[in-house]
């Protein structure tokens, strides 16, 4: 059971970085207290990953066979490499990461079954721009229905504050239906755990993360997005839910920082803003590249490494 | 914490509008006991608004308050204090308008000039009021906006009128011709404070639509 830590560790820190995607904005801003979002957060990422996880699964399953050693580094390496990337500011995507370290295990046991990977690139590359045609869309629609029957500033506060926790709490769920697969999904595939088994760990070690960790994170991404106002930043957390809610039923994990900059560049499109500067785009570009491959190169790396010392240990 | 807001149904936002409502209704008093005041040469009336100014600090303090203590979204919070603070501005420059008028003869030459300038500020502080009330409804400003700034520059025209005259009057001494520029001065800054109130009404209007 000791291969399931490196899947622990991927979960762990995923929490403490995805959540800032989702109460971000509300706890940078003073909308919702830390504690208050924090304990949301992990709750509905539970909720999410029992109830949808398994769904994102049997994608990954599909792109090789793995043994519970290469299970154990596929999760290593992503966890890595997401490290490595957050520190080089390249916005890395947990899903590429562990793709990557899936394909790169199965290319170097010759197992790899790359026909699903059409699917999944399809994917990462919509998740932005679905993020946007979502929070374009929602923005138009909830505004003209709000303008014809909510016009009270006192009211309007109060939907504010509702519309923020509701949203939120969905995009907690849908984080933790979508990205649970990326955790243990290995697990799954190197037969060490049952998908509900999966699910239920996965969705801790989130919680986890979220729980003890997420405080710097959540302020230092939420400040960078404070000048939103409290209906776009609804809309914007609606939209990245309702993204990865999507992707969820598609039955492909993507990555909820990249839905939320979509989900930022259509609400700019509404007031015809520029709200994203073409460096973060490039950035994102750099991060669809670079988080695969550093993924997949590292996680063969590994596994080529142990086999060696396998073989020098047993002449 | 969290269900408290959930399910008080907004009542801290309640008890703000209510002390703002207050607020502007006291300002409305003030001017027109001001104008009152000056019409009859009634000086109870000037010691009554000095006491008002009083009042209103009060209540300036318990918006404050009550919007630190948690009241409506921290993004509408620093513009409901600007408009506190800039109707508590109105009662300061009012209180410093009676003082000098306590202090002074109305010289008759620029009499009328002057009850009408306290006239028009009554009808601005009710235009914020209903300003006020628009913007918690939801309505349009834009006519109201307009309305104030109409009255404003009317208040501008009189005071150039006024300055004009004062140019020509004899003044008995430094002090007397001192409070007799100050009160000019605070009567007809009262509608440039109200004007700043009213844009604030504004940007809240369109920060929450």
């Amino acid at each position: 059971m000791w291969k399931l830590l490196s899947g622990l560790f991927f979960g762990w820190s995923l929490g403490a970085n995805d959540s800032a995607n989702i109460f971000g904005t509300g706890v940078a801003t003073g909308t919702v207290r830390y504690r208050t979002a924090i304990g949301l957060t992990a709750a509905f990422v539970v909720v999410g990953a029992m109830a949808e996880g398994p769904k994102c699964m049997t994608t990954l399953d599909a792109l090789s066979r793995i043994s519970s050693m290469g299970a154990f580094f596929c999760a290593l390496a992503a966890g890595l490499t997401i490290a490595t990337l957050t520190v080089l500011a390249i916005p890395a995507s947990a899903s590429q990461a562990v793709v990557g370290a899936i394909v790169g295990v199965g290319l170097l046991s010759g197992t790899a079954d790359l026909s699903p990977l059409y699917k999944v690139v399809a994917c990462w590359v919509f998740t932005p721009v679905a993020g946007a045609v979502f929070s374009y869309l929602l923005y138009r629609i909830i505004e003209r229905v709000l303008n014809r029957t909510v016009r009270s500033i006192t009211r309007r506060n109060f939907l504010y504050f509702v519309g923020i926790l509701t949203a939120g709490s969905y995009g907690s769920y849908s984080l933790g239906a979508n990205n649970v697969a990326n955790v243990t999904g290995v697990y799954v595939s190197a037969a060490l755990l049952t998908p509900t088994a999966a699910s239920w760990i996965g969705g801790m070690s989130i919680a986890l993360g979220v729980l003890t960790y997420s405080r710097k994170v959540m302020t230092t991404v939420g400040k960078g997005i404070v000048p939103l106002d409290p209906f776009s930043a609804f809309i914007v957390v609606f939209a990245e839910a309702a993204t990865l809610h999507v992707f969820t039923q598609v039955g492909v994990p993507v990555s909820s920082s990249q839905a939320v900059v979509g989900a930022v560049v259509g609400v700019g499109l509404v007031g015809d803003l520029r709200t994203v500067h073409l460096s973060t785009l490039g950035r994102i570009g750099l991060g669809w590249v670079m988080t695969p491959v550093a993924a997949g190169a590292l996680a063969a790396g590994l596994c080529h490494a142990y086999t060696l010392y396998g073989r020098i240990q047993t002449p | 914490m969290l269900l408290d807001k959930l399910f008080s149904k907004g009542r801290k936002e309640q008890v703000v509008i209510e002390r703002i409502t207050e607020h502007i209704r006291l300002l409305e008093v003030a001017c027109e006991e001001m104008r009152i005041g000056m019409e009859g040469g009634d000086l109870r009336r000037i010691h009554h608004v000095l006491r008002l100014e009083r009042e209103a600090d009060a209540i300036r303090r318990q918006i404050i308050a009550a919007v630190y203590e948690g009241a409506f979204l921290p993004y509408l919070r620093p513009n409901l204090c600007r408009f506190a603070e800039n109707v508590d501005r109105v009662f300061d420059a009012i209180e410093e308008t009676a003082y000098c008028y306590l202090e002074m003869k109305l010289p008759s030459s620029i009499r009328d000039h002057c009850l009408r300038i306290a006239f028009y500020n009554v009808r601005i502080s009710e235009m914020l009021l209903i300003s006020f009330l628009a913007m918690l409804r939801g309505d349009r400003l834009r006519e109201k906006t307009l309305a104030v700034r109409i009255y404003e520059k009317k208040i501008d025209d009189l005071k150039l009128e006024i300055r004009r005259k004062l140019r020509s009057l004899p003044v008995e001494g430094f002090w007397e011709g001192k409070a007799l520029s100050d009160f000019v001065t605070g009567l007809t800054s009262i509608s440039d404070i109200v004007e700043d109130a009213s844009d604030d009404l504004h940007i809240m209007h369109v920060s929450m639509r």
